[in-house]
């Protein structure tokens, strides 16, 4: 009864995610001109952005482990 | 409307937490993927809802027969004077934005003591001016409470800034938003001329429409052009005169010419 994943699995699905969501945010900018998108693209935003900086975390505490390991 | 997404968004979230719930209780590295992404996407649905969005053409629809009416009732009337667009100093709340239209064009801009004694009058004797809501107040004000600010206390040098913000990625009113200051010769002045030039907005239509209406193109202003002249006239702390707009045949790109008149 342990969960199947492990902390880098987990690390490259927040990146994988934060990918796809940080492109879709950026390509139904408003910036780039008015798209039928009806959804709320401040929160897809940050929703997009927390995902970047929970993978960032975990690119942190890899390195934290690197350099404490040595 | 939104109660399908909210469906789809919790069956999506109770299939993703069984899914995670199995992954733990046999151990089984797809299932826990698979119940992530789910879970995942299902709470996104949940948290990402759909926006109420109106029609462009309902917009004109409303908006056109008020300033038709506020150009009649103007014409007959016979005011030819510019119209001004009051700065806070000048009303006995800052919060709100005032138009001064004098019915000759050579009256002289009272001071603000004098147009406070007789605010709550819409047509004014001695001089005979109407002093008038703009059409762009309510606005100015959705504008500061997105901004989480009154445009007093931003400076006139940061207004581009978050005006472009505001009208673009805010509230989607316009596609591109420019502001150019022209700074004048004498040191003390900050700015004469103000240049706004906004593209494809969604009051286009609108624009075009009123071109035909004297009072309102080049003076008193649509309601975008209009919630622009309170921004600056609040930011700059001055009374502030729309002197010219122009926009392409398809009026897709509107350029409005703004003063700020020295006191």
């Amino acid at each position: 009864m342990n969960f199947p994943l492990s902390f880098w699995d987990i690390s490259l699905w927040l990146a994988v995610t934060a990918i796809i969501l940080l492109i879709t945010s950026e390509l139904i900018s408003p910036y780039y001109g008015k798209t039928n998108i009806l959804i709320n693209k401040k929160r897809l935003k940050n929703v997009s952005l927390t995902m970047g900086i929970l993978f960032l975390i975990t690119v942190a505490i890899r390195i934290y482990g690197i350099i404490t390991s040595t | 409307m939104q109660e399908p997404y909210k469906l789809i968004g919790c069956t999506i979230l109770l299939f993703g937490a069984l899914s995670l719930f199995f992954s733990i209780f046999y151990e089984h590295t797809v299932l826990a993927l698979i119940g992530l992404g789910l879970t995942f996407w299902g709470a996104l649905t949940l948290y990402i809802t759909t926006e109420k969005y109106v029609k462009e053409i309902l917009l004109d629809s409303t908006l056109l027969p008020t300033l038709a009416n506020m150009d009649k009732i103007l014409t007959e009337l016979g005011y030819q004077g510019k119209a001004v667009y009051l700065p806070p100093k000048y009303l006995k709340d800052p919060e709100t934005s005032k138009v001064y239209i004098p019915k000759n064009k050579n009256t002289r801009l009272p001071t603000p003591e004098e147009i406070q004694q007789k605010e709550d009058k819409t047509f004014l004797k001695n001089p005979e001016v109407a002093l008038i809501t703009p059409p762009g107040i309510s606005l100015s004000k959705l504008l500061e409470q997105t901004l989480g600010t009154t445009f007093t206390k931003v400076k006139l040098e940061n207004l581009q800034k978050n005006l472009s913000k505001l009208f673009i990625e805010d509230l989607e009113i316009a596609e591109n938003l420019e502001i150019q200051t022209k700074p004048t010769e004498a040191a003390q002045k900050v700015a004469d001329t103000i240049h706004v030039k906004i593209t494809n907005s969604i009051y286009k239509d609108l624009c075009k429409e009123a071109r035909r209406l004297t009072h309102i193109c080049g003076s008193i202003g649509c309601p975008i052009c209009s919630a622009i002249a309170c921004a600056i006239a609040k930011a700059s702390g001055k009374p502030v005169t729309i002197e010219k707009t122009e926009s392409t045949e398809d009026g897709k790109v509107i350029d409005a010419f703004y003063r700020i008149i020295e006191e």
